[in-house]
């Protein structure tokens, strides 16, 4: 019984260091630790993919979470992640940091926080060059397909109100489509259809407009303002001294097939925020 | 309990809208199948040995390969078939709910019709020898005396293929078409609230699924002969 006794206080003061660890600032974690845990996706290319020769996990948001974990003074320790994966792991805190194109959405933002939009891709439709759908307006009456649970879908519903849009389980399945005649028009990410794009062998062609300039950003756990404001500051910082528009030259510039400029600067995430 | 998920603006519209086509796409291709399945019963009771060869490998088809993989058979795979004319008509008329209705028609059929054929063959041959002495055709014992009494044996099968139909509907969601599953995953898509959206579904399903074994067993007393 004595024994038990004293086990109490003993139990008290672990009890007492745990909930301490539990709300200490995730930034002075990872300082302490002297790493962070950066999450990309590992099949998009450019942004995060295997590179075939050395096998590592190679790309653009691959070199954002490395520059951010310079600019914090630590290592950085990579986690490939899919697409599911990202806002669960870092609600629970699994990883410090997602750099997984991560576009902005309201819904999402109810999760996790966003730091400063580094980069915008304008979302574009795909059509049939003999079709002549040369405007949104053109394609009233007509059928769109999309990725289900994609932006593009969410932007497309926003914008093309007269068109039909129907969506498909996944990129390959909503381009099938589109290309058996079944939909006069792909919606896609500009980026994202550039595959797409060179696939058709010149029948496709974007419409000119942009549906939406899509924000991406990194995402921080919700409630870490030290690590929110830490982030921002390094972007800032990175964006400053070019580095963003070095990494993005290296991985979308004119020496890529994607041959894709970064037209908008680093944007405050409230912006967007309406 | 304001922020429930139906109760978002426009939810409970979308919820209803994938509600009907389900129910349509369920009743289009419960009919036809049930009247596939017929034929196709009726024509494996002939002696014709290519007939039922045929008949044995669509239903030996439809038994072994995933429904999904069927559906894609028939809006991927088969329109390509056809004369360019005929693809931009189906693709202008619904062409998903018309493929889907229509992999899911032979998908039930073929079961159906293993239920019926079972059904057939618990009908005493008496039946049969009694209609066509009496001057029936082959057709016409089939049609009135044995195909009849094939189904009442064969009830609580087709309710259980019903079901499975039913159920089966929700892989049209695939390719596009806006039944109740494509419903509850926009929901799901639009809210993150995966746990809630999935619950709404489930609700839905096992009402539906209750009023259809009740159907069935109304049906079933209706049809039942007195003990003997």
């Amino acid at each position: 019984m004595k024994f038990r006794l004293a086990l109490i206080p003993a139990f008290a003061v672990a009890l007492s260091a745990t909930a301490f660890s539990a709300h200490a600032d995730q930034l002075a974690d990872v300082k302490a630790r002297g790493t962070l845990v950066c999450g990309t996706l590992t099949t998009t290319e450019p942004l995060g993919f295997q590179d075939p020769k050395t096998r590592q996990i190679v790309g653009f948001d691959v070199d954002m979470c490395e520059a951010i974990a310079a600019k914090l003074g630590v290592k950085l320790e990579h986690r490939g992640l899919s697409i599911e994966q990202r806002i669960p792991e870092l609600a629970s805190g699994r990883v410090d940091l997602v750099s997984a194109a991560l576009g902005y959405t309201k819904e999402r933002a109810e999760q996790v926080d966003f730091t400063a939009a580094h980069y915008q891709v304008p979302m574009r439709v795909l059509v049939r060059k003999a079709d002549k759908l040369d405007s949104f307006a053109a394609l009233a009456g007509k059928r769109v397909s999309a990725v289900k649970t994609s932006t593009p879908e969410i932007y497309a519903r926003q914008v093309l109100t007269k068109s039909e849009v129907l969506t498909y389980q996944d990129g390959p399945a909503a381009f099938l489509a589109f290309m058996q005649d079944k939909v006069d028009g792909f919606v896609t990410s500009h980026t994202a259809g550039l595959r797409y794009l060179a696939e058709t062998k010149g029948e496709g062609v974007y419409i000119n407009d942009a549906l939406a300039w899509e924000p991406s950003a990194l995402g921080v756990k919700k409630g870490e303002p030290a690590m929110l404001g830490a982030v921002n500051k390094a972007l800032e910082e990175l964006e400053a001294s070019g580095d963003i528009d070095k990494l993005w030259v290296k991985w979308y510039g004119p020496e890529t097939r994607f041959a894709f400029a970064r037209e908008k600067k680093l944007t405050p995430i409230a912006t967007f925020a309406k | 309990m304001e922020d429930l998920l139906l109760a978002r603006p426009g939810y409970f519209a979308l919820l209803l809208h994938g509600l009907g086509i389900t129910a349509k796409l369920f009743a289009v291709s419960w009919v036809a199948a049930l009247v596939v399945a017929s034929l196709l019963t009726a024509i494996r009771a002939t002696s014709s040995k290519i007939a039922q060869g045929v008949i044995a490998l669509f239903v030996e088809y439809h038994r072994n390969v995933p429904g999904l993989v069927q559906i894609f058979v028939w809006y991927f795979g088969v329109p390509q078939l056809l004369p360019r004319d005929w693809q931009r008509w189906i693709n202008r008329n619904d062409g998903e709910f018309l493929m889907a209705a229509i992999a899911l028609t032979l998908y039930a059929a073929a079961y159906m019709s293993e239920d019926l054929r079972s059904g057939l063959r618990s009908v005493s041959s008496g039946q049969s020898q009694a209609a066509r002495s009496l001057g029936f055709t082959y057709t016409q014992t089939m049609r009135f005396i044995l195909l009849p009494q094939a189904l009442r044996n064969a009830l609580p099968a087709l309710v259980n293929q019903t079901l499975a139909l039913f159920k089966a509907t929700s892989l049209a969601m695939m390719i596009g078409v806006a039944e109740l599953m494509h419903a509850v995953r926009q929901m799901e898509n639009e809210t993150y609230r995966t746990f809630e959206a999935f619950i709404v579904a489930s609700i839905c399903y096992l009402a539906i699924s209750y009023l259809l074994i009740y159907a069935g067993s109304v049906a079933s007393k209706r049809v039942a002969m007195s003990k003997r």
